[in-house]
This record gives structure tokens, C-alpha cells and sequence, in this order.
């Protein structure tokens, strides 16, 4: 398996985080891990953005139109790094509905085959009780959703890895509301 | 990541002492080397030094001593360290020493693009270039043996893809370097005068005539990927352009029919292996980031393309989209492919067309440097300002920095700026901003000049007792050192004192209204017949770094009804936790972002925001 997963937000949005989980689940599925971080000032409230390649690569960056997977944790970064997406790929947004999105992108990106879900990860961070968990949930709906090639199973596993003990629960509970979610989406009742 | 694995060569090649000075991108070497140390019970002495030749000079004596050593630099703190450098280039080394200098194409977080390989040729010490942090680490290995059988400084140019690079690296067990210190003096050698100084480089010039046979017979580092069919296109490429191109070449099924020489030592070159490999080819394209290292090295170009044919970039990163540029144009008028037009036009003109501004960084919520670079701009709002490398360089956005050259200049900027006017009789207001981090680094030296040299400007020293910018490291004043243990504490105040600065005062910068006061003291003392060069050190600890001691006042603050959404504090103040509510036409706090320092009252001129 090749996949190349971009991750975009600002500083203090857990990207870094996130790529470590994405780090930690190719090791798990046995699959070479390469990527990078660019993050000089994020701590300034800078854009932070991350490459993540599962597989047989050699660079870590990502080039224009060949990434699998964009999480953006916030809508103006998914704006700036879209241009990553390959066609057939797929985005996941953190925003309260796929309505706010640009219209004249969405059907740019309905040409390419380009799948985009909104999921308002912080408005149900914040109702778990922990808006620092909106990453984690982001992912976690995005797996709920079957769209992208990872099992809840292993990334849960992976998720509680990395996790500090203290946030442990919390990050738990975060994703597996999320995947609750996404398979929900798929399956309204 | 990269600077870990570095971090894990250093340590596996049993190196004794490591020291810094933190930059991006090569700060996260020395906390993985202090991880380490704690982790396996290693005896390693590790240092972060006040800046990149005084780390530099530490480690060389330890090699001195017998003992393997190892500094780590960004690309321009090596321009520090490179008076000694040089030298010791002639004198030579005893245990291993490897320089460990990371680049910044791009940049990102650098003043300059310089390509730390050409340092290696102009000092003439051999230079490793790892494509991934895998090579990284058993490259730093192989510079230690290297460095010890030819007694001459090695360098790993790193850059920021590779240092800032994740991969799974496979790890090797340390390895236990037993040595004790034992210093043989050798006066002709470690205190040569220029006469045996020619010997010296005599004897260097040898060296690197051995070191370049050895390249030529390395099959580790400088190897051929080659063509599954007649390749009529060769490239000659290192470090993470290696990389980036075997990906791209992969993804297009291109492989087959190009070779590829792969160059992981670009100084000394090996010749006679690039002329063998440009010989069977039709045309060669050099490919290398960040300057034309290589290329340059070459002897017969006639076949060559590169940067200095107009087909690389002069500048700027090697990112996969470039790449893939240069490739396709190549490509295609070497009639070998016709590559399809990357990205996606359409999509990036509807993006422009959102205008989306562009977020600039800024200084945190209640940083303490913001708080000051008002009162410098209300006090004093037609001065020169002369600043420097930090967080503070933010102060831009609050137009309160009108320069930022390297690390010190804002101070000797400063008293030149002064005697620029002085010559002419003009009286000017001159404020200087420098980070206390910075000031140690070298600010003294500058200072002392100005004050012996009768400048007359304020200077503003931003203690926040830590080096924040490149992710907390401590500072000669904070007195912790490197691996969290108790160091001396040196005075700020009693530094500049030393300098020979007679008005010095210290003030917490959220003050705000007795700090605009004291900036207009401190122009005053400047202008009077005895005064001089007035400093003012406005001490407030980083909120990143000490949350609590950083809030122990917390002035909790309201906007009423007064806000008419004039936004001059979003303009002229620029904390994050401050928005324009467009809807109520009214600034509005964000309290997640707040911390209370409740300096943004002296922010509204319309006296809005007070304290709850």
C-alpha cells in the first residue's frame, strides 16, 4: 500500500500530533513512514502543515496533485493546500457544513472526483468537553466514514500509543464519538 | 525526525561532548542527544553555548584533548563559527569532530539561502550531504572515523527537508568510546605562526587529496542508480533532491531510462567517478539544493546542465513541484518525454479569487514583547529602529522594526546609524531592540564598541529570560543549562554595566504607562552633555515557557460600549485574542486566547477596553 496524506491547520490545531499518529499507524501496518513538518513560527500562529507518506518513498515532501488524503483542520488552510489533492482524492474539513465551502471549488472539485466532507470536529470536540481534541476527531470521522483506507481498529490502537496517560480517555472517547459519526453519515437511518 | 537521527549517530559513534547554539533547523539535535544521554546513562557532556563559535571552540579542544566531538549550527550561525573553522581546517583535529551545519532553502526561518557546502570547499574540510535521516545518522558515524583518520574537521550539511524529515530509522547499538583527556602540546601546530601556517596548509591540501581518493572508491554514499534500458540522460544529484527526484521519476515510470549518480560527499568531489559517468552520457543535468556545489566542481561542463546553464533556479527551495519543472523542461528539449503541465491552473485561480489574506505570524496573546514595542512606538514614534533575530522580529508588524541584518546588529546598527547623523550634527532618535538571548550571543562586543565609541541611542533589551523563538532553550540568565541542571546564573545587568553603560533600568514592559516614561528619560539622558547609551531591560517571562509565573497579575479586561470598531487596536496592537466582531461592527476578546495582562488598555484610544 502507497499513501500520501497531507494535513493542514495553524498552530496549536494538534497537527503534529496527528502526523505522529499517521507515523505510528504505518509502523503498525508494517509500511515504511516518511514525511515532513513545516512549522518555523507556529507557535506565532502560523500555518502548519504536514506531509505524511505511507510505503515505498524516498522524499518526504508530497508534490502538487498526488496526495491521497487532506485533513485541514481550518477552512482558509484547506483553501492553500487543496492543490495537493490528486484527482479521486479525498478532503476532510473541519467546518460546520460543506455549505460554507466555496461553491465554484466544490463543483471544480466534483469534476476531479475529488471528495469533500465537512465535519464540524471542534463544535463536537468542544461538546465532549475537550476542544483540543477536534484533530482526533476529525480523523476519527473520517475513518467512520470508510473513505480512506485505514481501520478504525489500528488507528484507535495507535491513538492510544501515542497518547499521554493524563489525555488518554479523553482522546478515546473523542474518536470513537467520531467514527460513531461518520459511519452515521454514511448510514442515516 | 532528521535531527534525531543525527542526534542517535552522535550518539552511537561514542562522542564525548556535543554543543550548540539553538537555530532552526538544527535545534532539536542537542534535547535529543540530552534524551539520550538520560535514557542510556551516558557520561556526554552537552552544552548550549552563548553562540556558534564559542560551541564551536569548546567542542574543537575536547577533540584537542583526544575526544570525539560534535557541534550543531543553523547554516548562518556557521558564518559565526567560521573564523574557527578555518583555522582549524589548518591545524587539524586529534579525536573525531564533525560540524553539524543545517540549511534553509527556501528560507523559512533564515536571513540568507547559503549553502553550508560551499563553506567545506572554502575552508577545504570535506563535507558529507545525507538525502534522509536514515543517511543522516550513519553518515555522522562514518564523518567521526573520517575526522579521527585525517585529523581534520568534517562536515554534515543537513537541510531543513532532511533535519525536519520523519522516517523509520533503523538504530545501532552505541558504541563506548573509552578516552581520557590528554592535551599533547604541540606549539608549532595549535599555535602555528603564519610561517608554519603554510606548512599547514600544505599538509591540508595533502589531506584533501587523500580524502578525494577516498570518495572516489566510496560506493556507500556515491553510487549509481542506473536505467533498466540505454540511457541516453544522466543526473548527478544529492542530498534530499535525490529524493524528491527518484519519487518523481518513479511516479512517472520514468526510471528506466535515466542513470542517476548520487553524490553524498559533494566536497571533495569525487572527479574522476562524475567525468567517467558525464562521459557516457549524452547530457547531464547536476541537480542540488541549494547552490551550485557540485556543478561548480566539475572541470568539463560541455555536456553539463545545471544551474549555471539557466536550467535550475538560482534560488529557492527544490520542492517536488520545481522538480518536476525543471525535469519536464529538460525532458522535453532533450526530446526524451513530454511531461503533462503540473498543478491545477483552474484551481489556483479560484482560490485567488477568494482573497484570502495571507496569515502573517505575530507575536502570542500577552507577550511581553508586544507590551514594549508599544511603548517604544508611543514614546518615541520617530525613531530609527534598529532590531534583530528573535521572536521580537514580529515587532514589524507593529512597525516598531525598521532593521533586522543578523545576530548583534541591532545594537551595532544602532551606533552606526548614530555616527552616520552625529557627522552631519543631526540629532536623531535611535531605538534598538535585542532578545536577551541575543545579547548573549553578541550583543556585548557591540555594545562595549558603542559605548567606547560614544554612540548615544536607547537600547531596549527583551529579557524574557529564555530563547523562545527556537523552542525554548536556555539562556546564559536563565541559568539552567543544557541538560536541565543548575548552571550559573549570569546578571543581565551587571553584563551591560560591564560594557560600560552608566544608565541602566529595569522595568516590567506590562508597565506600559512607566515604561513610555522611562523610554523618554532614556532619550533625554541621550541628548544631555554628559549622557550617553541608555539601556532599558524590560524583563517579563515568556508566557510559553513559564505560564504561571508569566500570569501571576492577571488584570482581567472588558471592551464596553465605547469600541466603535475603529480597529486601531487590531492595527497597532495586533494580540490574537483581540477580533473584529463584523456583525456588531465591534472588537470583541477571544478568552481562549487571553491571558490577562490586560495591557491592551492603553491600546484604545477611545478608552473601551478597561479593566473588569
Amino acid at each position: 500500500m502507497k499513501v500520501q496524506v497531507v494535513l493542514a491547520g495553524i498552530g496549536g490545531q494538534g497537527i503534529l500530533f496527528s502526523s505522529k499518529i499517521f507515523s505510528e499507524l504505518g509502523l503498525r501496518l508494517g509500511l515504511e513512514v516518511m514525511g515532513s513538518e513545516t512549522h518555523g513560527m507556529s507557535q506565532r500562529g502560523g500555518s502548519v502543515t504536514a506531509h505524511l507518506k505511507l510505503g515505498k518513498f524516498e522524499s518526504p515532501l508530497i508534490r502538487t496533485g498526488t496526495a491521497d488524503i487532506l485533513y485541514s483542520f481550518e477552512e482558509r488552510e484547506t483553501y492553500k493546500t487543496l492543490k495537493f489533492l490528486r484527482r479521486g482524492g479525498t478532503c476532510f474539513v473541519n467546518l460546520v457544513s460543506e455549505d460554507r465551502f466555496d461553491n465554484k471549488i466544490l463543483d471544480h472539485l466534483k469534476k476531479k472526483e475529488i471528495i469533500l466532507r465537512a465535519y464540524d470536529a471542534s463544535g463536537a470536540a468542544s461538546k465532549i468537553g475537550s476542544i483540543l481534541t477536534a484533530n482526533i476527531m476529525l480523523i476519527g470521522y473520517s475513518v467512520g466514514t470508510g473513505l480512506v483506507p485505514f481501520k478504525p481498529g489500528d488507528l484507535r490502537y495507535v491513538l492510544a500509543a501515542v497518547s499521554k496517560k493524563k489525555d488518554l480517555e479523553m482522546n478515546l472517547k473523542a474518536f470513537d464519538t467520531a467514527v460513531r459519526e461518520g459511519q452515521s453519515f454514511l448510514n442515516p437511518l | 525526525m532528521g535531527n534525531v537521527a543525527i542526534a542517535r549517530g552522535v550518539v552511537e559513534a561514542g562522542c564525548h561532548v556535543v554543543t550548540s547554539y539553538p537555530g532552526t533547523p538544527s535545534s532539536e539535535i542537542i534535547p535529543a542527544v540530552v534524551e539520550y544521554k538520560k535514557e542510556l546513562g551516558l557520561n556526554t557532556y552537552i552544552e548550549w553555548s552563548a553562540n556558534e563559535k564559542v560551541a564551536f571552540d569548546n567542542a574543537l579542544a575536547a577533540s584537542l584533548t583526544g575526544k570525539r566531538a560534535a557541534v550543531a549550527m543553523k547554516q548562518v550561525g556557521l558564518n559565526v563559527a567560521s573564523d574557527s573553522l578555518m583555522s582549524s581546517a589548518y591545524t587539524g583535529v586529534i579525536g573525531g569532530m564533525v560540524v553539524i551545519s543545517c540549511d534553509d532553502p527556501g528560507p523559512l526561518s533564515s536571513q540568507t539561502e547559503q549553502d553550508s557546502r560551499f563553506f567545506a570547499m572554502f575552508a577545504k574540510v570535506p563535507a558529507y550531504d545525507p538525502a534522509t535521516p536514515q543517511e543522516a545518522k550513519e553518515m555522522v558515524k562514518e564523518a567521526f572515523e573520517l575526522s579521527e583518520t585525517y585529523q581534520i574537521p568534517v562536515i554534515l550539511r543537513s537541510t531543513i527537508k532532511v533535519s525536519h524529515a520523519k522516517q523509520s530509522v533503523k538504530i545501532s547499538p552505541v558504541k563506548v568510546v573509552d578516552r581520557q583527556a590528554g592535551f599533547k602540546k604541540d606549539p608549532e601546530r595549535w599555535a602555528a605562526t603564519p610561517k608554519y601556517r603554510l606548512i599547514l596548509h600544505k599538509k591540508l591540501n595533502e589531506t584533501l587529496k587523500k580524502i578525494r581518493e577516498r570518495f572516489e572508491q566510496d560506493s556507500r554514499w556515491n553510487y549509481e542508480v542506473k536505467a533498466s534500458r540505454e540511457a541516453s540522460l544522466g543526473i548527478i544529484t544529492g542530498s534530499v533532491s535525490f529524493a524528491v527526484l527518484m519519487d518523481i521519476l518513479e511516479e512517472l515510470s520514468l526510471r528506466k531510462d535515466i542513470n542517476i549518480l548520487k553524490i553524498g560527499t559533494p566536497f571533495p568531489l569525487p572527479q574522476k567517478r562524475v567525468a567517467e559517468f558525464i562521459e557516457r552520457h549524452k547530457k547531464v543535468l547536476v541537480v542540488e539544493e541549494t547552490d551550485s556545489v557540485i556543478e561548480t566542481q566539475i572541470t568539463d561542463k560541455s555536456k553539463v546542465l545545471g544551474r549555471l546553464t539557466g536550467h535550475i533556479p538560482l534560488q529557492g527551495e527544490l520542492s517536488p513541484d520545481v522538480m518536476y519543472d525543471i525535469l519536464a523542461k529538460v525532458l522535453k528539449e532533450l526530446g526524451i518525454a513530454d511531461l503533462e503541465k503540473s498543478g491545477d491552473d483552474r484551481l489556483l485561480k479560484l482560490i485567488e479569487d477568494l482573497n484570502i489574506d495571507v496569515r502573517r505570524p505575530t507575536l502570542c496573546a500577552g507577550c511581553p514583547e508586544r507590551a514594549a514595542f508599544f511603548a517604544i512606538k508611543k514614546a518615541l514614534p520617530r525613531a530609527i529602529y534598529s532590531s534583530d533575530i528573535g521572536c521580537y522580529t514580529l515587532g514589524l508588524n507593529l512597525k516598531a522594526v525598521d532593521t533586522v541584518l543578523d545576530m548583534g546588529a541591532g545594537i551595532t546598527l544602532a551606533s552606526g546609524f548614530y555616527h552616520a547623523y552625529h557627522q552631519d550634527e543631526n540629532d536623531i532618535p535611535i531605538v534598538a531592540t535585542m532578545g536577551d538571548s541575543t545579547f548573549y550571543h553578541s550583543g556585548t562586543a557591540s555594545l562595549l564598541n558603542a559605548v567606547y565609541n560614544k554612540a548615544r541611542f536607547v537600547l531596549v533589551i527583551m529579557d524574557n529570560e529564555i530563547t523562545a523563538m527556537t523552542g525554548m532553550q536556555p539562556t546564559p540568565g536563565s541559568g539552567i543549562t543544557a541538560d536541565g541542571s543548575k548552571g550559573e546564573k549570569v546578571s543581565l545587568e551587571e553584563l551591560i554595566k560591564g560594557c560600560g553603560v552608566r544608565w541602566i533600568k529595569t522595568i516590567d514592559p506590562y508597565d506600559v504607562e512607566n515604561l513610555v516614561k522611562l523610554l523618554k528619560e532614556a532619550r533625554k539622558y541621550t541628548q544631555k552633555r554628559d549622557g550617553g547609551i541608555a539601556v532599558i531591560v524590560a524583563r517579563h517571562p515568556c508566557l510559553i515557557r513559564y505560564p504561571d509565573v508569566s500570569r501571576e497579575n492577571p488584570v482581567k479586561v472588558e471592551i464596553n460600549s465605547a469600541c466603535d470598531g475603529c480597529q486601531y487596536c487590531l492595527d497597532y496592537f495586533e494580540c490574537p485574542a483581540l477580533y473584529l466582531n463584523e456583525e456588531k461592527d465591534r472588537v470583541e476578546i477571544d478568552r481562549n486566547l487571553c491571558v490577562d495582562c490586560g495591557v491592551c488598555i492603553h491600546a484604545c484610544p477611545k478608552g473601551a477596553i478597561l479593566p473588569v
